[in-house]
């Protein structure tokens, strides 16, 4: 990187050794450096504080379902598997629509409504979670439980996640939550997607008779594939980080099972809600090996989506 | 593209004004100073926890500071908070309606825990046709959170309330989902009258509940409550009236349904005077001698380092609150400390140094 700078805009050397420039790579170096640092301190402490709990419990943490500050026993499964179905259902809403929105913003929306439609999308990233979560216990949830949970009910009760009773907090609203708070950042990364396919390239298949809908199917969304499943695992690690809107939202009872209707938890919502003022020492440590087990999935998935993305720059840069 | 971010940072800056101007009016910590003329006193006493308390702590905050020229903030961030505070001495004092278990109190290296308030729990439901105060029974509670009870039309609810329609609605138990004071006292008393409940779940601030919904807070289980048909739930006495709720009257040991009232506390008060080595008074299922007591009351505690930079303050304060202080209690619905209490208080507070 830094050689092709050089190169690029070929200083001169004296320029180079001056006060100011070197004062400057020192300062943002360090900045950089910082970024470094808290992160690598962050997961230490973070596993430090779990070690009690990582020895005691060791992996069979993660398939144990018992959470029980009375009898001193801990394990994640249930947690796990909130934090799995509600942001596999978050992302199931959430990826289509967010296509959608960023090829209508791109492609077919007129000129004059991309400005204010696409302003008003990434608005909804500005709502603070808490008020989501707000709003999600005191309007979504009755109007899920009154209407929408008693007609899934009704008509596919056969599916087991639509089985069980409606109610007003649970899995479902939990989804739904969550869904409207990553449709902003998936949609915002698809649209600049959608802008950067060439427009030779639509404009090529436009001339050899596609309609729009063939030239979106056949070039712009093959183009960009990488960078939209990229965009998902951002909108995953999101999800999968979101605490205060679920805790609200989720009903908070570490629980598998796969009705939609029922309620659940989460590790980052389990987290928020019992890291205050736990029973035992055993307990806070066991928190502490939640928060583990999040960074280590939500580290991941960024990586993932790090890695996704340089192979797909690697592969437009060869074909150009 | 150059309209788009123009527009954007419009409709950016209008959501922060209005945010900014719903943010004004948030905010559990009061501060209060002197008022101006007089010269203040730099002197500061902080505390931070229980919300039970909180109505009592904010009528002290004006009057001591005009008495004794010490200002007090306190945060009413919630018992565990609190703890979590004055573990890590973020705080002169922590407050708490659960006394400390056992690995909270090492890890507070030394804190004393001083009965400073009286308090209540209370059972409320929500039942579409169901009359304000139900009877029930604490072992009949302890199965419709155990999940042996589901519908409300159970004959073990109907015998104990004849001549109440009681419909089919199912029984949705609704808990605290984060560390409470009041789960604590809920679990403590249901853990002493059903055996059941005592090995299946067991009293905690945490207690594993495993059926029903969680929700947080006590004003998260109020609203809880009041939106599903059906539900049943505890809150901290003060979200009765508030936010008007159903009280379940619970039959005590001499066989009484109790209305919870500053009286019906301060007879459960009355009645159990000793002291646990840690300095506690558990209230919940006083004796039936006590024929008029609340079954599930508590005392809700100031936590104290028996080592402080500020002793004498601290000392001063906490005689205040459990002396001249319980005067504004009875009108928020404390009932003043029983006598026994305040003189053994007295003498846990000499201890601080």
């Amino acid at each position: 990187m830094s050689t092709r700078a050089e190169t690029d805009f070929a200083l001169p050397k004296r320029a180079r050794l001056h006060f100011g420039d070197l004062a400057l790579r020192g300062i943002t170096g360090a900045a950089a450096l910082t970024v470094l640092i808290v992160l690598i301190w962050i997961a230490y402490k973070v596993t430090q504080q779990a070690w009690d709990a990582i020895s005691t419990f060791g992996l069979g943490f993660l398939t144990s379902s018992q959470w029980n500050a009375v009898t001193n026993q801990f394990g994640a499964r249930d947690l796990i598997w909130g934090t799995a179905v509600t942001s596999f259902f978050a992302l199931l809403f959430a990826v289509p629509i967010s296509i959608a929105i960023g090829l209508f913003l791109s492609e077919l929306a007129p000129r004059r409504l991309r400005g204010p439609v696409g302003a008003l999308v990434e608005l909804l990233a500005a709502i603070p979670s808490v008020v989501l979560g707000l709003w999600g216990i005191l309007v979504m949830g009755p109007f899920l439980e009154q209407h929408v949970e008693p007609f899934l009910n009704d008509h596919f009760g056969w599916i087991p996640l639509f089985s069980g009773t409606p109610s007003n907090v649970g899995l479902l609203p939990a989804c739904l939550v969550l869904t409207i708070m990553i449709v902003p950042i998936v949609s915002s990364i698809c649209r600049e997607l959608f802008d950067s396919v060439p427009s030779d390239l639509k404009a090529g298949s436009l001339a050899l008779g596609s309609t729009r809908w063939e030239m979106m199917r056949s070039v712009a969304i093959p183009q960009v594939s990488g960078g939209i499943v990229a965009a998902v695992i951002l909108g995953l690690a999101r999800a999968m980080g979101e605490a205060i809107a679920v805790s609200q939202t989720i009903g908070g009872t570490a629980r598998t099972g796969w009705s939609l209707f029922g309620s659940a938890d989460t590790l980052a919502s389990r987290i928020a809600n019992q890291y205050q003022g736990a029973a035992t020492a055993l307990q806070t440590s066991s928190i502490a090996y939640l928060a583990t087990i999040l960074l280590v999935l939500s580290l991941a998935a960024n990586l993932t989506a790090a890695l996704i993305v340089r192979r797909i720059r690697r592969r437009m840069g060869a074909t150009r | 593209m150059q309209r788009f971010r123009r527009s954007a940072l419009l409709v950016f800056a209008a959501g922060t004004v209005v945010l900014a101007a719903a943010c004004g009016s948030g905010g559990g910590t009061t501060t209060v100073t002197k008022s101006s003329g007089t010269p203040t006193s730099s002197k500061v006493l902080t505390g931070a926890g229980s919300t039970l308390v909180y109505p009592l702590v904010s009528q002290w905050e004006p009057d001591y500071a005009t008495k004794a020229g010490v200002t007090i903030t306190y945060g009413a961030i919630g018992s565990g908070g609190g703890i979590d505070q004055i573990t890590a001495r973020a705080v002169d004092f922590g407050a708490s309606d659960a006394p400390l278990s056992a690995d909270q109190a090492t890890a507070c290296k030394g804190c004393l825990q001083i009965p400073w308030a009286l308090g209540a729990t209370v059972v409320t439901y929500n039942v579409k046709g169901v009359p304000n105060n139900l009877h029930l029974t604490g072992p009949v509670v302890a199965d419709m959170f155990l999940g042996n009870i589901t519908s409300w039309d159970d004959p073990k609810i109907k015998a104990l309330n004849p001549g109440v329609s009681l419909p089919s609605t199912k029984v949705t138990p609704i808990y605290r989902s984060d560390g409470s004071g009041d789960s604590f006292v809920f679990s403590s008393y249901l853990s002493a009258v059903s055996p059941e409940f005592k090995s299946k779940i067991g009293a905690s601030t945490q207690p594993p509940f495993s059926t029903g919904t969680g929700a947080a807070k006590n004003s998260g289980v109020a609203a809880s409550v009041q939106s599903t048909d059906g539900a049943i739930g505890y809150v901290a006495i003060s979200y009765i009236a508030a936010d008007g709720l159903n009280q379940a009257l619970i039959q005590n040991a001499a066989g009484k349904y109790v209305t919870p009232s500053v009286d019906s506390i301060k007879a459960a008060a009355d009645a159990v005077n000793t002291a646990r080595a840690d300095g506690s008074i558990p209230l919940v299922n006083p004796p039936a001698s006590a024929a008029t007591a609340y079954p599930l009351s508590t005392y809700t505690y100031a936590i104290v380092p028996k080592t402080s930079s500020k002793a004498s303050e601290l000392k001063a304060f906490l005689t205040y609150a459990i002396t001249d202080g319980q005067q504004f209690g009875p009108d928020l619905g404390f009932p003043p400390l029983p006598s026994a209490v305040v003189s053994s208080d007295k003498t846990e507070i000499a201890s601080i140094s």
